[in-house]
């Protein structure tokens, strides 16, 4: 029973990759019939992957297109998760801040919304500017894009705890730390992962987007190398559905994270898939 | 009454609460209200909503402060004895944290009261087999019904091992079969360990069935309007539910309401 359950969900998902693949196949034959040069619009997803796994160098250093995706991705993706995890302490801190004190929710809610409101295009180039440095503007506006998600939703978090289960807590005569220890934070989990899988694919997005602003050796600099000729344009669409892949991964990561440290969450689930 | 010579374990005297609306304007909750409770009594406030019936458990318990009158538990303030632990709350929601087990559920409060582990231990076997609860200890509530869920945030409360026991209608989430379930399973362990009860319900058969005394209380403003004894012989069984002299109670306790 259980196991069936479990193989039609990833039918489902078979289902969903595959018909996505069908359309996209669809949509190049036509590119391809009214098209000069197709390659530049909808390449074939076998020729996508052909060339990834083409061992023929494309660089003077002898790189195929997979070690150049791969190293690129190394250089650019270990810094969105340095960023990742230094947002994710702060905004965390922040949110816990900001419930002890009124009066701190009160001064740095408005600044929270203003930096979400400032286009990320428009942010990074003054980052790099006052950084002066490919791969830290890459930390910062990591940072900077998972301090929001994290933060806001912690918060709410917090102020999700029902009257009756501080009141609980009260008439057992908890301090404030017994509280948010026993009560507040583990109540907040769920939402703190909430937080963590919306900013995890943006911190990717960011920093492959600084990439564009400078030479150098990410995954953004081959993008726009590709974009303009320098290299073949097969780069691009690799890196493309390299990213892509990633950024699916990533969200599921923290899912996954999220069910490995709370077993009553794995136990419930499997409780309802016995029902079924 | 007869056993008036002793101290009443809860005091009650010339309580007013008056809250703030939305807008601002005061609003009155409770006015008035005196009420002696013996220890080892069953006593219920009954009332509509709007009555101040949990407002009333909420300023015996010290989880709110009136506006005036005065509150003595066990010759103390209900802060005195909150923070000695002698209050156990059962919540209308069981308000359990759904990321514990039953067992470390229970297991809280006597967490914070450094209770030694082994006899953290054997105070959760004992009322987890108190509920009739022995087989779900390693549960999480998410896979219990709500009766069950119920049933361990009363083992939660007995664990504290409680001199008063505050019950703020609990049992009106569950259908009638479980809430009649439970009903005689609060008075068998009522009958058991022998604690105060006060037992907050709107459900006017219930609190003729559980109580020894039942405090009648009218809404707008919350006031007391009556004190019936209930002198049904204990222990009370599901039979007399349809007894002339229950429907008799039931009607007299209908009859005291003011003002609805």
């Amino acid at each position: 029973m259980l196991n069936k359950i479990k193989s039609s969900k990833g039918i489902v998902t078979a289902v969903w990759v595959l018909g996505l693949m069908v359309i996209w196949e669809i949509c190049a034959f036509i590119v391809g019939a009214t098209q000069r040069t197709p390659i530049n619009v909808l390449p074939h997803l076998y020729q996508i992957f052909g060339s990834f796994f083409d061992p023929k160098p494309i660089t003077g250093s002898g790189d195929t297109i997979a070690t150049l995706v791969f190293s690129s991705a190394a250089e650019t993706l270990s810094r969105a998760l340095i960023g990742f995890v230094i947002g994710m302490l702060l905004g965390y801190a922040l949110a816990l801040f900001m419930n002890l004190s009124h009066i701190v929710e009160k001064i740095a809610f408005p600044y929270l919304m203003i930096i979400q409101m400032i286009p990320i295009l428009g942010m990074a180039p003054i980052v790099l500017s006052i950084t002066g440095d490919i791969s830290s503007a890459r930390i910062v506006i990591a940072a900077i894009l998972t301090f929001y998600p994290v933060s806001t939703n912690t918060l709410a978090g917090f102020k999700s705890v029902g009257r009756e289960r501080h009141e609980l807590m009260k008439s057992y005569g908890a301090n404030k730390f017994q509280l948010y220890i026993k009560m507040l934070i583990p109540s907040a989990m769920s939402y703190f992962f909430t937080g963590l899988k919306i900013s995890a694919p943006m911190a990717i997005t960011a920093s492959i987007l600084v990439d564009t602003l400078q030479g150098g050796n990410g995954l953004g600099c081959m993008l726009s190398q590709s974009l303009k000729g320098s290299m073949t344009r097969f780069v691009f669409w690799d890196i493309v559905i390299f990213s892509a892949v990633i950024g699916v991964l990533s969200f599921y990561l923290m899912g996954v994270i999220e069910r490995a440290i709370s077993p009553s969450k794995r136990k419930a689930k499997k409780l309802n898939n016995g029902k079924d | 009454m007869s056993e008036k010579v002793n101290v009443p374990e809860i005091s009650v005297k010339n309580v007013s609460m008056v809250f703030s609306d939305s807008k601002g304007n005061p609003v009155q909750a409770l006015k008035d209200v005196s009420i002696d409770i013996q220890k080892g009594e069953f006593i219920s406030l009954l009332g509509p909503s709007g009555c101040g019936k949990s407002t009333l458990l909420r300023i015996v318990s010290d989880l709110l402060t009136p506006t005036s009158g005065e509150v003595t538990v066990c010759g103390k303030t209900p802060k005195e004895t909150r923070l000695e632990q002698k209050f156990g709350i059962v919540f209308q929601n069981p308000v359990l944290l759904d990321w514990r087990t039953v067992r470390k559920n229970i297991r809280l409060p006597l967490e914070m009261m450094k209770v030694p582990k082994e006899e953290q231990a054997s105070r959760i076997e004992q009322v987890l087999e108190l509920v009739g609860l022995k087989e779900f200890g390693n549960s999480y509530p998410g896979q219990l019904s709500g009766g069950m869920q119920q049933r361990v945030g009363i083992a939660r409360a007995l664990a504290i091992q409680p001199d008063i026991l505050l019950m703020d209608e609990p049992f009106s989430a569950l259908d009638e079969f479980t809430r009649e379930k439970l009903n005689d399973d609060v008075l068998h362990i009522w009958r058991k360990t022998n604690k105060t009860v006060l037992f907050v319900t709107h459900n006017i058969s219930e609190s003729v069935y559980m109580s020894d005394r039942i405090c009648v209380l009218s809404p707008h403003p919350g006031r007391l309007s009556a004190i019936v004894d209930v002198n049904l012989p204990r222990p009370r069984t599901p039979e007399m539910r349809g007894t002339p002299e229950f429907a008799a109670l039931v009607e007299k306790v209908r009859n005291s309401f003011e003002g609805i």
